[in-house]
């Protein structure tokens, strides 16, 4: 029985994608300047690329006697993934900050933070609408009296 | 010596200086307790609205809250069991076993008044070191500041990471982040990959928003209907006799914070760790048990994280490296306001530092005032239910990434972040080197290439020159040693000593 920590669902997949993206790096700063001279604007660059291959190779090197999740199957293990870390209030939450920023482009800073405030708190305190129509409107009255007119910062 | 004196008294006698640095250290203390903010997260935020604010106005409102905030998630550890900021954490230990025998009071004014004690020791050694240290420092080569910077990233990535290796990854990543753009000197693209928007690169405040504001968010979802237990306060302000007691042990972790404070890369999440860890080594007779409610296990960490805000700025105002997270923040906020951090600073501009100095004795004096008075409201505030706070952390992330272009592709860009920050977080990536990493990167490429020119493009000479000259030596062989202390080597060793 190993006494490593177990690994996390998902956690071997993210790793060999981090290992990717660090190949991806050092091709792109290869792009730069080539292997030019040593103080050429890809150098430095370069090394970057190389380090987060060495370490990301050790991490995964480190891992390779860590118990496996305890998972049957890779669709388990994302559904274990899913489960732990992407519960309902996350994916809904994000859903819906994401669905402000595009509020913000159509409807300005005023009424698309007040509907993205209240929606998110009646969502998240399951209902409490006239505490959180409340909230909302003080809130939002006071950011933009605070960004808008003491900051003086332009809002979206 | 008259000029410093008065660039000290500035901040005490504008009175709107004053007042900033007043409300700094109030939202501080407030931002510092709330779970799920964060100083770093505040700084962040708040650094772009002050761009276009007279820098004093905007260094007096950071000190602020700097020292609040560091100060303020004790009182969460000690009444909720909930460490409101890192580097509280160790003050949880023994701060909230305290609340449960009836003395949350008397934790927290003690905890104030050692936190006050600690952060003057801090700006006292900041005030008597930093000017010669910077006069050093001008006598440094690019290639001593290429290493110290190394030196940082490899302290933050192996005291901060779960391993060294998840560290100098996450540090890798974020200079790459860093050095996106064109470059300074040939304007060559990098990492632009062909992108228009990518030409002026990413801008670092977006980085951090998004990696300690919309991830730590995400995060804060999974805890939301954890309930504080609530305690009892009574008497806060600690007799004379209690603090005199401890004024030995809050020295010597004084001591410890601002060392550790001064590394480049490590702040007083660290510090209060090492701080405790000495207490708990050095004090043969505690109050009580270590764990189960000791004063001195409360002492130790809250003096050294408040020393360290004094220790962190060191490095920033002499070398232009961020101490911890918060000075990355503010030499950004420096640079935006035209000054160079750096050893330049104090010829160039002496008032800042005399200044930063002031603002920080002041705080502190507020930071006592504040923190020994106000308690009922503070409990209420702290409770704050986080299907609240959420959502409004979201909305001024948006503000805060918005307002450094008027640019909406910021705002995408900083969601983003928020998104990778929480995958990173997930398998124990620390937040912590990827920011400095952004930080120092562009820093590391420019003395790098700086140094490898001074000796003409030869890369054997570069390497000579790191263990020809003795700071370089000492940087080189700090690197080497810290390095090895984190490979198998190390274990293959002791075991050989241990047979």
């Amino acid at each position: 029985m190993s006494n490593e920590p177990r690994l996390k669902a998902g956690e071997r997949a993210f790793n060999v994608l981090l290992l990717l993206l660090s190949l991806g790096v050092l091709y792109e700063a290869y792009q730069i300047a080539g292997f030019d001279l040593p103080n050429s604007p890809g150098a430095f660059p370069i090394l970057l690329g190389l380090i987060m291959i060495a370490s990301m190779i050790a991490i995964l090197w480190g891992q390779r006697q860590h118990p496996k999740p305890d998972t049957q199957g890779a669709l388990d293990e994302t559904r274990q993934f899913l489960h732990e870390h992407f519960p309902l209030a996350i994916v809904v939450f994000l859903a819906m900050a994401i669905a402000y920023l595009f509020l913000l482009e159509f409807l300005g800073f005023i009424p698309a933070t007040a509907i993205f405030l209240f929606v998110a708190q009646v969502y998240l305190r399951h209902g409490r609408l006239l505490a959180s129509l409340i909230i909302t409107a003080v809130a939002t009255g006071i950011i933009y009296a605070l960004f808008k007119l003491l900051f003086q910062v332009y809002l979206p | 010596m008259a000029d410093s004196v008065s660039y000290f008294l500035m901040a005490w006698l504008d009175p709107s200086l004053l007042m900033l640095t007043a409300i700094g250290t109030l939202a501080g203390i407030y931002v510092g307790a709330i779970p799920g903010l964060s100083v770093t997260m505040a700084t962040s935020i708040l650094i772009s609205f002050t761009f276009s604010w007279d820098v004093n106005d905007a260094l007096a409102l950071i000190v602020g809250i700097y020292t609040g905030g560091v100060y303020g998630g004790s009182r969460t550890a000690i009444l909720l069991n909930i460490p409101g900021a890192p580097s509280s954490v160790a003050t949880s230990f023994d701060g909230y076993p305290l609340a449960q025998k009836g003395e949350a009071g008397q934790a927290i004014g003690l905890s104030t008044v050692m936190s006050v004690i600690g952060g003057l020791i801090g700006v006292g050694v900041l005030a008597s070191v930093a000017p010669f240290l910077s006069d050093m420092a001008l006598k440094f080569a690019p290639r001593d500041y290429f290493l110290i910077a190394a030196l940082g990233l490899l302290l933050v990535g192996s005291l901060a990471a779960e391993s060294l290796s998840r560290g100098i990854f996450a540090a890798a990543m974020g200079a790459v982040i860093g050095l996106v753009g064109l470059d300074q000197v040939t304007a060559d693209p990098r990492f632009t990959m062909g992108s228009m928007q990518l030409m002026g690169g990413i801008h670092y405040v977006v980085v951090m928003i998004g990696m300690f504001g919309v991830a730590e968010a995400f995060f804060q979802l999974h805890q939301l209907n954890a309930k504080p237990l609530r305690q009892k306060v009574d008497k806060i302000v600690p007799s004379l006799h209690l603090v005199l007691k401890f004024l030995p042990l809050s020295i010597r972790t004084s001591v410890i914070g601002v060392i550790v404070g001064a590394l480049p890369g490590t702040g007083g999440d660290i510090a209060s760790l090492f701080a405790y860890d000495h207490a708990k080594r050095s004090v043969k007779h505690p109050s009580r048990p270590f764990g189960k409610g000791a004063y001195e296990g409360l002492v130790a960490p809250e003096t050294a994280n408040n020393a360290a805000v004094g220790g962190a700025y060191v490095p920033m105002l002499t070398l232009g490296m961020p101490g911890d997270a918060v000075t990355a923040i503010i030499i950004g906020a420096l640079v935006v306001h035209g000054l160079n951090p750096g050893p330049m600073l104090m010829i160039q501009a002496p008032h800042i530092f005399w200044f930063t100095v002031g603002n920080l004795v002041l705080a502190n004096l507020f930071l006592l005032i504040f923190g020994l008075t106000g308690i009922k409201v503070f409990a209420k505030v702290v409770e704050l239910p986080k299907a609240i706070l959420i959502p409004l952390i979201m909305v001024l992330c948006v503000v805060g990434s918005y307002s450094l272009n008027s640019s909406m592709t910021e705002v995408y860009w900083m969601l983003g972040f928020g998104l990778l920050g929480y995958f990173m977080k997930i398998f124990r990536f620390q937040m912590g080197p990827v920011i400095l990493g952004v930080i120092l990167g562009p820093l590391m490429d420019k003395t790098y290439r700086q140094a490898m020119s001074s000796v003409g493009n030869d890369t054997g000479s570069f390497l000579l020159s790191l263990v020809t000259n003795p700071l370089s030596l000492v940087l080189t062989t700090a690197v080497v040693l810290l390095l090895l202390s984190n490979t198998p080597l190390k274990r293959l060793l002791q075991r050989r000593r241990q047979a």
